[in-house]
């Protein structure tokens, strides 16, 4: 049976007060790299009432940019939804893998935003990159305001064993999936080691992702969605804010933060939503531990592709293109690029 | 090879960027064919360049190396710099130079951590001249279409 026939057998069983539950339109797009993701319109009858709704698919794939929990990505779509910080509703999680080979979500679909950063240094996007900078950063310290009461999905964090949970996260993945020698990375590991940050001033869902080109942008420069929490956990904030002004992000190739505002400009509107401060010391040391963050994603990314786990050009590219200028974004930071 | 091959790479990625890609309503497909193109424009840069820097760095280290010799402390690292200053690279096979690369790179990290244990003016020095090493290694390997 084709997938499609699938997730409409799928929905048949989810809305069981439902009559003639058709799926349309089912469609492959580029959403994030650790699930495969598809777009779709689940028809049906209710109440006598007829009913379309366009919704995204979130299956796991054979091999990923990065392993994730998709209980985890779920659980941050419910915490946020209906909050300040806009996000697509999801509907039903299934761990069950017979109903289409793999595990996989679903949620609303947000339409009419659009998510690629290039696209947004083009016109109508253009003229909006402040307003859309400041609301990037304050939904971000929307973000870090959330209670985490409640998120069982998302493993619970001390404030000063963030740091060492996600430094020892990412270095194993360097140490598993790296095909060549991390001669600078690993120097920033060391560094990060001997120079620990404070402990978090709170601990707080960290988003995991959270970049220009995660989320998604009206013509009016308004952000309708943000998307791709497959990398959301507990930890400190900080770690959002330093990834989200990590040099590798910077897609209008000068010194704006995202392509979008000075990175003085979002570390201020990010502590006035927040409420919180980035001590430069602490928030210094986030942005390094970025990096081997980064790198850790492109190497996993190149591994899958050599070993042939995933064959999609998007798995090759970010160590082609991201691996090298994230060596250079941590030789900057360092002090040693010039 | 007449024509180079970076000009039938560059011809060939531009054309599925502004050509092909315009005629394909697949969102799906025409991203990947689009991010097929940039590897392609990659690979059109890195032909012409591939043996020389492998060769250029590797020179590099072996030299680094050599110069590190008097600083290092360690006796078994010692000697592990003097085998590896001594390696020449004896073809320029690109799969060659990248594993001599590869072991080369190995050491310096082993390099580095044991110069970050020592202190005073020559291990001061040494340490600004991995450093250095490590941007120059950054500009060899960048490639025009990345951000930074």
């Amino acid at each position: 049976m084709e997938l499609q026939d699938r997730l409409a057998a799928y929905a048949r069983r989810r809305l069981d007060a439902a009559a003639a539950v058709t799926v349309g339109g089912l469609q492959r797009i580029h959403g994030g790299a650790s699930r495969e993701t598809f777009r779709f319109v689940l028809r049906y009858r209710q109440a006598g009432r007829e009913v379309e709704r366009r919704l995204i698919l979130r299956r796991d794939p054979a091999g990923s940019l990065i392993e994730t929990d998709r209980a985890v990505e779920f659980a941050a779509y419910a915490a946020f939804h209906g909050t300040a910080v806009p996000v697509p509703e999801p509907l039903w999680l299934e761990e069950d893998a017979h109903h289409l080979d793999h595990p996989f979500f679903i949620m609303e679909e947000l339409v009419g935003g659009e998510a690629s950063p290039l696209k947004l240094f083009e016109p109508p996007f253009g003229d909006h990159l402040e307003r859309i900078g400041h609301r990037k950063w304050t939904i971000l310290g929307e973000i870090a305001r959330r209670d985490t009461s409640g998120i069982d999905a998302m493993a619970p964090i001390t404030a000063d064993g963030a740091w060492r949970r996600e430094l020892a996260r990412w270095e194993g993945v360097i140490d598993e999936d790296q095909l060549e020698p991390q001669p600078i990375i690993r120097a920033v590991i060391r560094w990060l080691r001997r120079n620990p940050p404070p402990p978090a001033q709170r601990i707080s869902v960290v988003h995991g992702d959270y970049r220009t080109g995660n989320f998604l942008v009206t013509t009016e420069g308004n952000i309708l969605g943000i998307l791709d929490w497959e990398m959301a956990h507990l930890g400190d904030p900080l770690e959002d804010l330093a990834w989200s002004i990590n040099r590798v992000w910077n897609w209008a190739r000068d010194d704006r933060a995202g392509g979008l505002l000075p990175r003085s400009d979002a570390i201020r509107i990010w502590e006035d939503s927040s409420g919180l401060r980035a001590a430069p010391e602490a928030l210094h040391w986030w942005e390094l531990f970025s990096c081997v963050k980064g790198q850790g994603i492109w190497v996993s990314a190149a591994r899958a592709y050599h070993d042939g786990r995933n064959l999609d050009p998007i798995m090759a590219i970010p160590s082609w293109m991201q691996g090298n200028s994230q060596d250079r974004a941590a030789l900057e930071l360092l002090g040693h690029l010039r | 090879m007449k024509p180079a091959p970076t000009q039938v790479l560059e011809v060939l990625a531009l054309s599925l960027m502004a050509d092909v890609a315009a005629h394909i309503d697949d969102d799906y497909q025409r991203s990947a064919l689009q991010i097929s193109a940039a590897l392609l424009l990659g690979a059109r840069e890195e032909f012409d360049r591939a043996a020389a820097r492998r060769v250029d760095e590797n020179r590099a280290l072996r030299e680094l190396f050599t110069a590190a010799r008097p600083v290092v402390e360690d006796e078994p690292l010692r000697t592990r710099l003097v085998e590896a200053a001594a390696t020449v690279d004896t073809t320029l096979l690109v799969p060659d130079l990248e594993h001599a690369n590869a072991e080369l790179r190995a050491l310096l990290i082993d390099l580095h951590i044991h110069v970050e244990t020592l202190s005073g003016d020559a291990a001061h020095a040494l340490d600004t001249a991995i450093w250095r090493e490590l941007r120059v290694s950054t500009d060899r390997r960048r490639l025009s279409l990345a951000v930074f």
